[in-house]
């Protein structure tokens, strides 16, 4: 088998062109495009907001003033009042020893 | 440096085979090569991510719509031969990225399917060197070819021969060493023996010649 002739590139030889980047060329670009059906087709973001991962319930009536005072505290921070209950539980699970393991 | 686009509407028509191809073989030859995988299906990543990436070549993941023409700009012009490696679908990304080209080349099997629905990226080309008023090189390679070709594929080849499309000559034989690229990542040099090593470089090798004689402009000029 003959030897294959050795192939290199010599970069200095490269033809390149200077490219058009403004609006108005990818404007016409993408109308080009358009008339052959390549059109825009980048995945869209889902809208809406993502759903939240607080989907335990717990089943409690308190007194008013306490269900007031836990919807004001809510609404101060921005929180839901699941956030504050999850904080309040925290709180007792320090104080009285409680583990993730209990 | 020089821009090439593999760009072509149909699925499976071998896009990443030559991108990986043509990258592997002009890094080879001394050649900087960035390779931009703007396919969804990330072909290039998962070739570079199968082994160590051959010297001189740089692989960028997940570029699209809104950053590709900014990151072509950016490689452009940093020494390195740019290619492009599309999803097999009419996007817009697809016409973008025909506009920043110095060469587009279109992978096609030879076959009437391939032949019909991969016509659409040079019609796209022909439209976009209207509107923007400059001559985009193009050219086709057929791909996934055998040693004895059908009447099909002659009928195709001398079909679009006769519209003055350049063929890139040689076509890019069908081999397992070029699909065991995406197996091993690395080069026709590093993965472990697939066939006859020998012509399978050879073949690569003359593709990737054909290429750089166009960006030399010295070969492949359509009449059309």
């Amino acid at each position: 088998m003959s030897e294959r002739k050795a192939f290199s590139i010599d970069v200095g030889g490269l033809k390149s062109r200077p490219k058009q980047s403004d609006a108005r060329t990818i404007a016409k670009t993408d109308k080009a495009g358009e008339k052959h059906g390549f059109i825009d087709r980048e995945p869209k973001a889902k809208r809406g907001r993502k759903p939240s991962p607080r989907t335990g319930q717990v089943h409690a009536k308190v007194l008013p003033q306490v269900q007031a005072q836990i919807a004001a505290e809510a609404r101060r921070r921005g929180t839901q009042q699941g956030v504050i209950i999850e904080d309040a539980w925290e709180l007792y699970c320090e104080q009285h020893g409680i583990t993730d393991e209990d | 440096m020089p821009v090439v686009t593999i760009a072509s509407p149909k699925g499976g028509a071998g896009k990443s085979t030559a991108a990986v191809i043509l990258g592997t073989e002009l890094a080879h030859a001394g050649a900087a090569v960035t390779m931009i995988d703007c396919d969804p299906n990330r072909s290039l990543t998962l070739w570079s991510d199968q082994g160590d990436i051959p010297p001189r070549i740089q692989v960028l993941s997940d570029v699209g719509e809104s950053d590709l023409i900014k990151t072509v700009k950016q490689h452009d012009q940093d020494g390195s031969i740019v290619i492009i490696d599309l999803e097999g679908v009419a996007s817009r990304l697809v016409s973008r990225a025909i506009s920043q080209a110095d060469l587009v080349i279109t992978p096609m099997r030879g076959t009437t399917l391939d032949a019909t629905i991969g016509v659409r990226a040079l019609q796209l080309v022909a439209e976009e060197e209207e509107a923007l008023d400059r001559s985009i090189p193009h050219a086709v390679v057929f791909t996934m070819t055998r040693n004895i070709r059908s009447k099909q594929h002659n009928g195709i080849e001398a079909s679009l021969r006769e519209q003055g499309v350049d063929i890139i000559d040689p076509s890019l034989i069908e081999r397992a060493a070029f699909a065991a690229l995406f197996e091993f990542g690395g080069d026709l040099r590093t993965i472990p023996p697939q066939g006859n090593m020998e012509t399978a470089q050879a073949n690569a090798q003359g593709f990737a010649e054909a290429v750089y004689a166009r960006l030399r402009g010295e070969a492949g000029e359509s009449a059309a």
